[in-house]
């Protein structure tokens, strides 16, 4: 499939309410499963279906991003031809002020765009976690007649914006809703990621952005319901959207279950990020170590239960940790207890301290504090 | 001005097939046969030659090399994907009507003269594939600048009792060497050969072709190229190396470098960052325990599933250990499975075997002399069947 799809890549998304978490970073480069970055599912995905040209707009906060991304080499994106571009945040002559919203944001690359020898574009955000196909993608696109395809998958809508969908019986969009309002029922939910022809889409952006208008669900996805052919994609296996706390701790959690774990990780293809090259992870005499996902190069004496480490975490002897994720480098001291916390990167937490969130409101320690 | 010229050119001996690996290495080099969780043992002089900043070296590989070439690949993972430098895998090849394998240490050098001749070096920097350390060649190059020295080969001290076991460099007290014995039966020092050699490229180069005329000759560096230098009273000098070594190619000593991993007054430390071995990533998720996991003075690595209990081992990536099956003291390799019941013991698991249920493999050794071990071996890709004893010492292919 080689020069037939590129993908736009959105780093971060101003609906998220994900506070602590992303002060330091975007949403793209926020750390997940142990040992990746939101982005690494995003741009495996591609990879994994050969899509190796990829532009990644940035909005804000992207060092960490560039830093994560290097040239793209953990991906096998630093190609002679195609690969990886980054758009640093940038304003339209226009407005003369930071892009508002996907439309003027993908106007202001229309010249990428149309350089690119490729003729379809995948546009997606990059708080999703997800294993998917975009080849199956892409043939289920051409056998509908689809002028745009976008995924969705099942979930229930949240307090966050969420693209809520009607189709039909062969996959057709009927109708499309969307709501920040909480529900419990089930109901086809929009991923943010769409297929569409690249001429298409240039016009489709063209068109809104000189008519003023600048939320692509709402005025392109939403308003083209009747006109164009939109075909839903329904990702059977794990998705999840992660735009606040609650819902990185929930999905992070639900990593713990092995089928769930075994869709993210192998379900169409594997999962890369930034290689560090950590030692295997120590088990000191003491350790006790029950349902947890723990990366490499953590040194553990302590005890940890139903908790995500990330590499290179320390837990001295006598310290506890339980319903936490302790980020890269943590280090709980001796006889300290976590339960229901996140700890970011660089985080000491010093002998004998307790720190205890509950489950719906993990308490959030901020990178590099010293508690 | 840009040239091509590099000052140090690292040869790197991997063509060894390490029959007393036995079943590991069957298929494929002693030198990528896995180490310590993640790595393969080349991964060590790779590594120890980009942290001294050497950037050019040619891996001479002849038995069964393409597990090694594809491991190799264009060097990315240890920094070696250079435009001028960087790694390159060289087997024999047909130069002439009587080209030939190569038939030693020597004339596996001899035969790439051309190759190190590109980068113009002053010196070549002669390496092993089989040994696990971490060593900083360039306070040895300095070393051997400063001594102006023609050869300087690399040693560490070792008790009486071992030093028969080694080549041993006799030093007059400046360090320079006077006698080369091998395996000598009455040792008169204990400094043992590290099968690491600095060399003046173009005295090395004499040397090798003057070996390579001489037919009686077994073209190796130990019994031919070191004796006939000290013969012409060329000056070779011993630097002597005071941190971790082990050659590993014995299934005794890999298991025992492999259990050094372990034990803190080894003085093998691969969480040194400032000294990083580096290695092809498998992009595993991490790891995970489960319910009934226990896991203690152990190293576990990304990609495995542990519900089982685990004292005192090593267990690479991707390695499935079911609940209730228990090893201990034993190093088990990539992907292998231990499926539940299965106990095993003072054992190497070879890459991808499955230990089948309620199987028992190898057992709990006491008075045990180090590095004579009795270590249970079970091959890459083996199959123990469920219920299966495989005795102490047995091999299982």
């Amino acid at each position: 499939m080689n020069n037939l799809i590129m993908s736009i890549v959105f780093a971060s998304d101003n609906e998220t309410k994900l506070n602590e978490l992303t002060i330091h970073r975007t949403t793209a480069s926020l750390p997940f499963c142990g040992r990746y970055r939101f982005i690494d599912f995003t741009l495996s995905n591609l990879v994994n279906s050969n899509i190796t040209t990829i532009g990644i707009i940035t909005r804000s906060n992207y060092s960490s991003l560039m830093d994560h991304l290097r040239m793209g080499r953990d991906w096998d994106l630093n190609r002679k031809n195609s690969g990886l571009a980054v758009f640093p945040p940038y304003s339209s002559n226009t407005s003369r002020s930071m892009f508002k919203g996907k439309i003027e944001a993908l106007y202001g690359i229309l010249d990428y765009m149309e350089k690119a020898n490729e003729e379809y574009v995948i546009l997606t955000n990059s708080n999703i976690a997800a294993n998917i196909d975009f080849e199956d993608v892409y043939s289920q696109h051409v056998s509908n007649g689809a002028d745009i395809t976008m995924l969705t998958y099942t979930s229930h809508p949240t307090s966050s914006k969420r693209v809520l969908v009607e189709k039909d019986f062969t996959g057709k969009v009927t109708g499309v809703r969307l709501t920040a309002n909480t529900s419990d029922e089930q109901a086809e939910v929009g991923l943010n990621i769409y297929l569409i022809k690249k001429n298409l889409l240039m016009s489709l952006i063209t068109d809104s952005y000189e008519r003023g208008m600048l939320d692509f669900e709402k005025n392109i996805i939403q308003q083209k319901v009747d006109n164009l052919a939109i075909y839903s994609y329904h990702v059977d296996g794990y998705a999840a959207i992660i735009d606040d706390v609650k819902s990185y701790y929930t999905e992070s959690m639900k990593i713990l279950d092995p089928a769930i774990r075994n869709d993210l990780f192998y379900r169409c293809g594997k999962i890369f990020t930034k290689v560090k090259d950590s030692v295997p992870t120590l088990y000191r005499d003491g350790a006790e170590v029950k349902n947890s996902l723990i990366a490499d190069g953590c040194d553990i004496a302590g005890k940890v239960e139903n908790s995500i480490l990330f590499r290179g975490v320390v837990v001295e002897e006598g310290a506890v940790i339980s319903n936490s994720i302790v980020m890269e480098n943590g280090h709980i001291m001796k006889y300290s207890e976590l339960k229901y916390t996140i700890t970011d990167k660089d985080v000491t937490v010093t002998e004998d301290k307790t720190i205890s969130g509950s489950q719906n409101y993990p308490v959030v320690i901020v990178k590099n504090k010293v508690v | 001005m840009y040239s091509n010229k590099k000052e140090c050119v690292a040869m790197l001996l991997a063509g060894g097939q390490g029959t007393r690996l036995y079943s590991l290495t069957a298929n494929l080099a002693k030198p990528a046969v896995s180490f310590g969780g993640k790595y393969k043992i080349i991964d060590f002089p790779l590594s120890n030659c980009i942290n001294s900043n050497i950037d050019t070296i040619g891996v001479l590989t002849q038995y069964r090399p393409f597990a090694l070439n594809q491991y190799i690949g264009n060097g990315q993972p240890w920094d070696l994907d250079r435009l001028n430098g960087g790694v390159y895998v060289l087997p024999p090849y047909m130069k002439s009507a009587k080209s030939d394998w190569y038939k030693g240490t020597a004339n596996a050098i001899y035969q790439n003269i051309e190759f190190i001749d590109k980068f113009s070096p002053e010196y070549v920097l002669v390496l092993s594939g089989d040994h696990i350390y971490k060593m900083d060649y360039s306070q040895m190059l300095d070393f051997h600048k400063k001594k102006g020295a023609d050869c300087t080969i690399a040693v560490i001290n070792v008790s009486i009792e071992e030093a028969s076991r080694f080549g041993i460099m006799n030093t007059n007290p400046d360090g320079s060497v006077y006698e080369f014995e091998e395996k000598p039966k009455q040792p008169k020092s204990t400094n043992a050969s590290m099968g690491i050699y600095i060399f003046k490229w173009n005295e090395l180069k004499k040397y090798l072709i003057e070996d390579e005329a001489d037919e009686k000759s077994s073209n190796d560096f130990g019994k031919n190229i070191i004796p006939n230098m000290l013969k012409d009273g060329q000056k070779l000098f011993a630097y002597k190396f005071d941190g971790y070594w082990k050659d590993v190619g014995t299934i005794s000593s890999l298991w025992e470098a492999n259990m050094d991993l372990l034990d803190k007054t080894s003085g093998l430390r691969l969480e040194d960052s400032s000294w990083k071995i580096y290695a092809r990533n498998a992009a595993e998720p991490p790891h995970f325990m489960g319910d009934h996991a226990e896991v203690v003075n152990s190293l576990v690595t990304e990609g495995c599933e542990i519900d089982g209990t685990i004292k005192n081992s090593v267990i690479s990536s991707c390695v499935k250990v079911e609940e209730g099956a228990l090893i201990e003291d034993s190093t088990i390799m990539p992907g292998a499975v231990v499926k539940s019941g299965a106990v095993v013991r003072y054992a190497i698991v070879g890459d991808g075997a499955v230990i089948g249920e309620n199987a028992k493999v190898g057992d709990t050794q006491t008075g045990m002399v180090k590095g004579e071990w009795q270590i249970t071996v079970v091959g890459p890709g083996a199959v123990v069947k469920a219920g299966q004893i495989v005795p102490v010492k047995a091999m299982v292919d």
